[in-house]
């Protein structure tokens, strides 16, 4: 299973079926979270991630599986709800204060 | 995000806000802002299948009473030009287990949408401009908070 140090991201994708939709979303949302950390967030199409997309990918739980084969060397983070879900925290409080992540 | 030619359409315009809907069920709404989607000329009739087929695989739902249905990768070739519509559900609709109040269909190729988004990714986070969209009966109310 793939790991890195908060330190170590610097760029994240959110993944979602179309790339059009939802990922936009929450790519515009979590800009303004990472961004000031000095992590730049886009957005692509889960299946086609691959393991030079991103340093993390994010995506829905649905597609975690898909996004795991199609970039497998890479950790990738699940959450369930597109508002306030504890996954979003996590990364931002592993970029900020340290601490590993894995998946 | 300004437009690249300055004679674009707009990606929601007033033809493509509905307020004041009811639907029978989440794939009856979805039909109906795909439709609106075709009417206004920006997909092929095909990718409103691809917004149902999008909506089997996974909800759009994202919370605070959205949903944003739209196609599939795969379905962008059935897009003409990129558009949003809006549809506003005031009794609110069950939208897969989850109540929906505001319904917002999108048709995009690349990411000329992303500026549009980024505004509806704000509203999410302010619930007096969601009552707003849940609530209001007036069109230009709904085009002044998403688009510039």
């Amino acid at each position: 299973m793939p790991t890195i140090e908060g330190k170590d991201i610097r760029t994240v994708v959110v993944a979602c079926e179309a790339g059009m939709g939802s990922s936009v979303l929450l790519t515009s949302q979590l800009s303004q979270r990472l961004g000031p950390h000095g992590v730049s967030v886009s957005h692509a199409p889960v299946n086609r991630l691959s393991d030079d997309t991103a340093d993390l990918v994010l995506c829905h739980q649905g597609l975690a599986g898909r996004a795991r084969q199609a970039a497998p060397g890479t950790v990738v983070v699940p959450f369930a709800m597109f508002m306030g879900d504890p996954a979003f925290d996590t990364i931002e409080t592993a970029i900020r204060d340290g601490g590993s992540l894995d998946g | 995000m300004a437009d690249a030619s300055p004679t674009a359409v707009p990606l929601l315009q007033a033809e493509g806000v509905l307020l004041g809907c009811t639907a029978p069920d989440r794939d009856a709404a979805v039909r109906v802002a795909g439709q609106l989607l075709v009417d206004l000329g920006a997909v092929e009739p095909a990718y409103v299948d691809a917004m149902l087929e999008r909506e089997a695989l996974l909800s759009s739902f994202v919370g605070e009473g959205i949903a944003i249905p739209h196609g599939t990768d795969a379905a962008r070739a059935f897009v003409r030009r990129p558009a949003l519509t809006f549809l506003q559900f005031p009794d609110g609709l069950d939208w897969a287990g989850q109540p929906v109040h505001v319904a917002v269909g999108i048709a995009a190729a690349a990411d000329e949408h992303v500026g549009i988004m980024s505004r509806l990714a704000q509203v999410l986070l302010d619930p007096d401009s969601l009552a707003v969209l849940r609530t209001t009966d007036d069109p230009q109310q709904v085009l002044d908070l998403l688009t510039d």
